[in-house]
């Protein structure tokens, strides 16, 4: 699973980078981040999931081959 | 080979610039024969945050989904407020002080729609659009989003 991350989520991970996984909702593909950058927890927290451009849903099932984009909230203007 | 027509929808759909915005050059393309009221907002980039001196911003943005989510904005806005034109461009990478960071322009037939318009255009780019600021300050410490008051 691509999972890519952008603004203040670039200070704990890589822009892109892959994780091995069947997990199929948001909230373990989060679980996994978490693990593997505990500090980075209270910014993922506030971040929407997006794929193919559209932001998803809690309930959504996530496939192995889809790229996850975690949005932070917005701060532009 | 890829339609003439679908080059000029991205062209067209370009709302994310790398480049410095030209400011006049905007407002130069927002003239409309039926437009009694054209408002441009320019939001530029202020020398302070806190009383911390800001050096620059970097700006940063999700380019796909912002120009989509951009159109989208400019789109209902012209259906709600009755617009003539609707322009939204913002910037990415390094914004000086003073340098406009994202300009909304909308034409209406009277001013009170402009002015709507406008505010409704800046304030869901501003917080729904995926597109980030990082502050860099004179002390050489950046910070990441924040900075809204409009909450």
């Amino acid at each position: 699973m691509k999972i890519e991350v952008f603004a203040a989520l670039k200070d704990y991970f890589d822009g892109e980078f892959e994780v091995t996984t069947n997990a199929s909702s948001i909230e373990a593909v989060k679980a996994i981040l978490v693990n593997l950058q505990p500090s980075a927890i209270d910014v993922l927290n506030t971040c929407r999931f997006a794929v193919n451009d559209e932001f998803i849903d809690n309930d959504f099932q996530l496939q192995e081959s889809d790229t996850i984009s975690i949005i932070p909230p917005s701060s532009g203007g | 080979m890829i339609p003439s027509a679908l080059y000029h929808q991205a062209a067209v759909a370009n709302y994310i610039s790398a480049e410095p915005l030209d400011v006049m050059s905007l407002f130069a393309q927002a003239h409309h024969e039926n437009a009694g009221a054209i408002v441009l907002f320019s939001g530029e980039v202020r020398n302070s945050h806190n009383g911390k001196e800001v050096v620059f911003l970097e700006y940063e943005a999700k380019v796909s989904m912002a120009n989509k989510m951009i159109g989208a904005i400019l789109t209902e806005a012209t259906e709600r407020y009755g617009l003539l034109v609707a322009k939204a461009v913002h910037r990415i990478g390094k914004v000086a002080v003073s340098e406009p960071a994202v300009v909304v322009i909308t034409a209406a037939g009277h001013r009170k729609e402009s002015y709507e318009a406008n505010e409704f255009i800046i304030d869901k780019i501003k917080h729904e659009v995926p597109i980030w600021k990082c502050e860099i300050f004179a002390d050489g410490k950046k910070l990441w989003g924040g900075n809204c008051n409009c909450h």
